[in-house]
């Protein structure tokens, strides 16, 4: 966690994040028809952030996730996936309803038209699940790893307030 | 015909992570851009090697891959913080 860290690392941290990144992203893009899916995309997103956060430190981190960040996106996330298990319950009678898909043919069309995701295979609201899933496991695991670096300048400053 | 579900959902989680990445000179990264024209030739002989997804036959690269790194690219030179305010 320190920066005493070695130049070369120093150098291919970052741009071996940013390629960890965007194959976070594309897995969870491609969650419905190939293996992965929102959990696991975010968490290879999650484990490029992890890996410039410990190569530059908190401080000197250059992807730079902060609490508003987190709280915002990781909120987004659950909202949208209820969001979405609404719009199913409303239009269709059940929770979750693939609207998007819409395989009984008891949505409107227009609603249909709104949720379908623009791709060959019909998938109707998985991917934007995949999508929500995402985003919330890729902020959430990034947050853990961010608490668990700054325990002990946390416990080192309470002590320091201590002996004062 | 295109398809773009994986490009601008790709673009936009690119774009979200992208506005993230600090743009000080406190964090001397050296992400110059010289070093994004050469990640984006890495970029895409990466989502060539990896292929689009199945029954996706508009291009033979991965397309969400490539716009989740032009979105991260843009989302750092457009909303690209100088300090972390938080």
């Amino acid at each position: 966690m320190s920066n005493d860290g070695s130049t070369v690392l120093k150098l291919l941290a970052l741009p071996i994040s940013i390629i960890l990144i965007c194959l976070g992203v594309n897995t969870i893009l491609g969650g419905h028809i190939t293996p992965g899916g929102g959990f696991q995309g975010g968490a290879m997103i999650s484990a490029g952030v992890i890996l410039s956060l410990f190569v530059y430190g908190f401080d000197k981190n250059p992807i730079d996730f902060s609490p508003s960040f987190v709280s915002a996106v990781e909120s987004f996330g659950a909202l949208f996936y209820v969001f979405l298990g609404l719009v199913g319950l409303v239009f269709a009678g059940s929770f979750l309803y693939n609207v998007g898909g819409d395989f009984f043919g008891i949505v409107p069309p227009m609603i249909k038209a709104i949720f379908h995701y623009p791709d060959p295979t019909n998938a109707g609201i998985i991917p934007y699940l995949n999508m929500t899933v995402g985003l919330k496991v890729m902020v959430g695991l990034t947050a853990v790893a961010i608490a668990f670096s700054q325990f002990k300048t946390f416990e080192e400053e309470q002590e320091e307030g201590d002996d004062e | 015909m295109i398809v773009l579900g994986p490009i601008i959902f790709g673009f936009l989680l690119g774009l979200v992570v992208g506005s993230r990445i600090r743009n000080d000179a406190e964090v001397n990264i050296g992400l110059t851009s010289g070093a994004i024209v050469l990640l984006f030739i890495v970029s895409i002989i990466i989502a060539w090697k990896l292929g689009n997804f199945p029954y996706y036959n508009d291009f033979p690269v991965a397309t969400g891959f490539i716009s989740a790194f032009i979105g991260l690219v843009i989302g750092k030179l457009i909303f690209g913080r100088s300090k972390n305010t938080n």
